[in-house]
């Protein structure tokens, strides 16, 4: 039982919290839906829905630039997902089921990939996508599949950590049973682990979709006409004549969408896939 | 359906011997029982057999076929798990047809098949539920109707009854024995359930630290056990244990004189509760420690030869505790083991008894 105090602290408690983390959200949003002149005008504009205008959205949307770093953004982050699922369960799945030499070892390595800060990285591989990795004209850098192949290679060692733990949660008798009814390998995994792991490896799609989506740091130095995302996209909207904060703050908001739309969708999901295995297995 | 052939199977893992050098062979049709305690490698056998075990050594034919190094989807065994197996997110129909489904048998035929093998375990109401919305009774049919939509060559049971309570376990036990007659499989089943054994079995392998103790017909493992482990294995009381010493053919322990017996030096006598006759002049001098009454009889735990043994006695008699009690026990069952190996030590052949006398 809860007394009546403690619920209201409770509900307190998550007031400030919902407050710091969605005022910045709703600040952005009124920037988004405000002329250029009220944003100075007066301070007390946080509260003032009166006036608001979509034509930041409206020029947004119809801009070009912005059309084609959603459309990379799009197709990135997707192929990302797609591709790191793909690889990170068949990894998975080998390293749950078969006998290895030195199993613990290839898991830890893998996942120390992930420690390492990714600045560390970035001067190297810069060098490496605009000197190393081409082919006569064409090179790594600024090219959709250069930045699809690198989040591979940072989303890689967490989606195989996730599945695994995912993987571990299936009883092994099951691929048994699989085999001795006649199944392959293929057909295991497709009948038996997909189905079976199919909240997990969806909770890795698109925790690995959000973190292709939201990164910054490659997108901005690998990346300059061709391929860039709409996250540095962003950064366009800063220009020699002063700042444009209504379409920047248009153009946040239509970035944040997907992605909150998404968890939204699936956190229940998320946090079962999460603790999938941690129950019962 | 085919026959089994074991050559000098071997499995270790590490340093760790699962299976010594076994040889066995199971004929065409045979239903037969691997029986051990838990860690005796029974089950490790019969993982060889499905496939999903390789061997460290040693040969495994299905007929004359060598099929040790073959891969189990090619096997064509069916196989029943202690916890059933059974694919989670698949209806009954779907678990059923699995097998079908992967081999690419025609999705009618298979349908057809599908209700062929419910029908036979009695299923056909609950085909499109998942094994979730199942009892363990019901689970573990589904089970066998997995391994009976097929035409195996061999069907593997690995302790497919432990699951269940007392009472569906005797029932299940009549279904899978009656099921195993009429379509005349070739059956191993894997238990540490001696009443199982016993009650389905052709024939009983009986297993111990990895090497086979001994391969026998229920009642010659039961009558005519060839060591101590198993006489002290099968049997509910087990068998009665007394050690003592054997001189000029009479065995001798404290309170016991039983005449008879084959060798000479330190022996065990051993001897099943059911085979006592109490008798005021019984070759056999203890007394009563305990009574165990269980409806159909009355069981006395009795201090006799520096041992405790158990008697099964009239249902309505109850001796004072604490009384002395005397017994006899047929010349022909009492058995006689080598106390240092286990090994059962034989009296001689009655032609052989006529030459050394």
């Amino acid at each position: 039982m809860t007394r009546p105090g403690q619920r209201w602290t409770t509900f307190a408690i998550w007031i400030l919290l919902s407050l710091l983390t969605l005022l910045p959200i709703w600040w952005m949003f009124l920037v988004s839906v405000k002329q250029r002149a009220d944003l100075f005008g007066k301070p007390s504009f946080l509260l003032d829905v009166s006036s608001m205008t979509w034509d930041n959205y409206a020029s947004v949307i119809t801009n070009p630039s912005f059309q084609k770093y959603m459309l990379n953004s799009l197709i990135v982050s997707t192929a990302n997902a797609a591709l790191v699922c793909a690889l990170g369960l068949l990894a998975a799945y080998a390293m749950s089921r078969y006998r290895m030499k030195g199993k613990d070892n290839i898991f830890f390595w893998v996942l120390t990939n992930r420690m390492a800060p990714p600045a560390a990285f970035l001067l190297p591989l810069y060098l490496l996508y605009t000197g190393v990795f081409q082919a006569g004209e064409w090179s790594l850098f600024d090219t959709r599949i250069g930045l699809i192949l690198l989040y591979c290679v940072l989303n890689l060692p967490f989606a195989f950590w996730l599945l695994q733990g995912i993987i571990d949660g299936i009883p092994a008798e099951l691929d048994e049973a699989a085999y001795v009814d006649g199944a392959s390998t293929w057909q295991v995994l497709r009948t038996i682990i997909i189905p079976l792991a199919g909240p997990g490896i969806a909770v890795t799609g698109i925790l690995t979709w959000v973190f292709a989506w939201n990164e910054y740091l490659f997108a901005s130095t690998l990346t300059s006409v061709n391929a860039r995302t709409i996250t540095t996209g962003l950064a366009e909207f800063v220009t020699v004549t002063g700042t444009n904060w209504g379409q920047m703050a248009a153009v946040a908001m239509l970035t944040l969408l997907p992605a909150a739309l998404v968890l939204a969708l699936v956190q229940k999901h998320i946090v079962a896939g999460l603790t999938f295995g941690a129950v019962k297995g | 359906m085919s026959s089994v052939t074991l050559q000098s199977v071997r499995k270790t893992w590490g340093s760790f011997e699962a299976l010594k050098s076994l040889d066995l062979h199971i004929p065409d049709g045979e239903f037969l029982v691997l029986l051990g305690p838990s860690g005796c490698g029974k089950s490790t056998t019969m993982r060889i057999i499905a496939g999903l075990e390789e061997v460290s050594s040693g040969t495994l034919l299905f007929d004359k076929e060598d099929v040790t190094r073959v891969h189990p989807r090619r096997r064509n065994v069916a196989m029943v798990f202690q916890n059933y197996a059974l694919y989670p997110h698949m209806t009954v129909a779907e678990n059923i047809g699995y097998p079908l489904k992967v081999t690419g048998v025609d999705k009618a035929k298979a349908r057809e098949q599908v209700l062929d093998a419910a029908r036979k375990v009695d299923l056909t109401d609950y085909l499109q539920r998942l094994p979730k919305d199942l009892s363990g009774g019901q689970r573990q049919r589904v089970a066998l109707a997995r391994a009976l939509v097929r035409d195996p060559r061999v069907f593997l049971l690995d302790e497919p009854l432990s699951n269940l309570d007392a009472k569906l376990r005797v029932a299940m036990r009549a279904e899978i024995k009656h099921l195993q007659r009429s379509i005349g499989v070739t059956m191993i089943y894997v238990t540490h359930d001696q009443i199982e054994a016993m009650t389905l079995a052709d024939r009983i392998v009986l297993m111990n630290k990895g090497q086979i103790q001994q391969v026998g017909t229920p009642d010659e493992i039961y009558d005519d056990p060839a060591n101590l482990f198993v006489a002290g294995f099968i049997g509910s009381p087990p068998m009665n244990f007394i050690t003592g010493e054997v001189a000029d053919g009479v065995f001798r322990a404290p309170g016991v004189i039983v005449p008879g017996a084959p060798g000479r030096g330190p022996a065990t006598l051993g001897f099943r509760a059911e085979d006592v006759t109490l008798s005021p002049s019984g070759a056999f001098q203890g007394t009563v420690f305990e009574v165990e009454p269980t409806g159909e009889a009355t069981y006395l735990v009795v201090e006799v030869g520096g041992a405790r043994a158990m008697l099964r006695t009239d249902k309505k008699h109850r001796p004072a505790l604490g009384s002395p009690v005397a017994f006899d026990v047929p010349a022909s069952q009492c058995l006689f083991f080598n106390p240092s190996d286990g090994l059962r030590i034989r009296r001689p052949a009655p032609h052989l008894q006529q030459v050394i006398a």
